[in-house]
């Protein structure tokens, strides 16, 4: 074991800067909050046991790229069609508006795989489209016009059940 | 509710934060377990210390008195605490005793000093107190 503490603080760091955003990713990829903390778990065990982050570039990047590969290695998800839990909460919401979350979380779950994680990634993740592009190996026009898609479709579905709900 | 504008929108839903992960179990490990593993690792050597400290004085303890009792073995002394029986103190006995047959009596009793428990006689004595006709 190679590790020193020095690269242990940074790990740790990083995994408590990008964590949430990771495991929200992994779970708009795997569906399951399980799956996807054991996803974020084993990639940063591995950063833990074999090395250091020094010679990556683009720290935040890379990791959205293990997680993703660590989430897709699962023999189940291959299809990247699995249904998402609907009982775990994947966000805390402003001023405890659990309907919101709710809301969001099937608005979420309604977007096609590829658009949902190009949105988690933009929003939460805070990735540029130029990273996502690179991350997800596709243009850049491709991923940005995956968002605007998903964006609308998003709006629409949260707004339009909000206003069912305000309507009944 | 008015539909939103994109960046709004957008502002909008970075409002929902993402819930934090568990903690990671190698960080867990990094800093509980590794204070847990240097206590218990002192512990142990100065329980293990103790045990040799110990194990050592009794060795010693035991071959002290190993020696000292094997050191008594050959000593006549350790059979004969009173004065040694020297020319001189047989001559002395020879003179106070009435016959000979009683001061080789009591040279050989003479060493009977321990005194003993009451109720119990030395048999020795018993014995040489017996008319016995040789």
């Amino acid at each position: 074991m190679h590790r020193t503490d020095g690269n242990t603080a940074e790990i740790e760091l990083l995994y408590r800067q990008h964590g949430p955003a990771l495991l929200l990713f992994a779970q708009a990829v795997t569906g399951e909050r399980g799956r996807a903390q054991d996803a974020v778990h084993q990639v940063f065990l591995k950063l833990l046991e074999k090395g250091s982050l020094s010679q990556v570039v683009d720290k935040k990047a890379y990791l959205f790229a293990c997680v993703r590969n660590a989430a897709l290695n699962d023999s189940k998800l291959r299809d990247r069609n699995a249904p998402l839990d609907p009982d775990s909460a994947w966000f805390s919401p402003p001023d405890r508006d659990y309907a919101g979350e709710q809301n969001l979380r099937r608005a979420l779950e309604a977007l096609p795989s590829d658009q949902r994680q190009v949105m988690v990634l933009h929003i939460w993740g805070e990735l540029t489209f130029s990273q996502i592009s690179d991350l997800l190996d596709l243009s850049s026009n491709t991923v940005a016009s995956r968002y605007r898609y998903a964006l609308a479709k998003l709006r629409d579905s949260m707004f339009a059940k909000e206003n069912s709900c305000a309507n009944s | 509710m008015p539909t939103l504008d994109d960046e709004r929108f957008e502002a909008y839903l970075k409002q929902f934060r993402p819930l934090l992960p568990e903690p990671l179990p190698a960080v867990a490990l990094s800093r509980g377990a590794r204070r847990t593993f240097a206590l218990g690792a002192w512990a142990a050597a100065a329980v293990a210390a103790l045990v040799l400290v110990a194990l050592t004085l009794h060795i010693r303890t035991n071959r002290a008195r190993v020696t000292e009792i094997v050191g008594n073995v050959g000593n006549p002394e350790h059979f004969q605490e009173s004065q040694p029986l020297t020319m001189r103190s047989a001559n002395a006995l020879m003179a106070k005793a009435p016959s000979f047959k009683a001061m080789v009596d009591d040279m050989a009793f003479r060493s009977q000093t321990v005194p003993l428990p009451k109720g119990k006689h030395s048999v020795v004595a018993v014995l040489g107190k017996e008319k016995i006709k040789l």
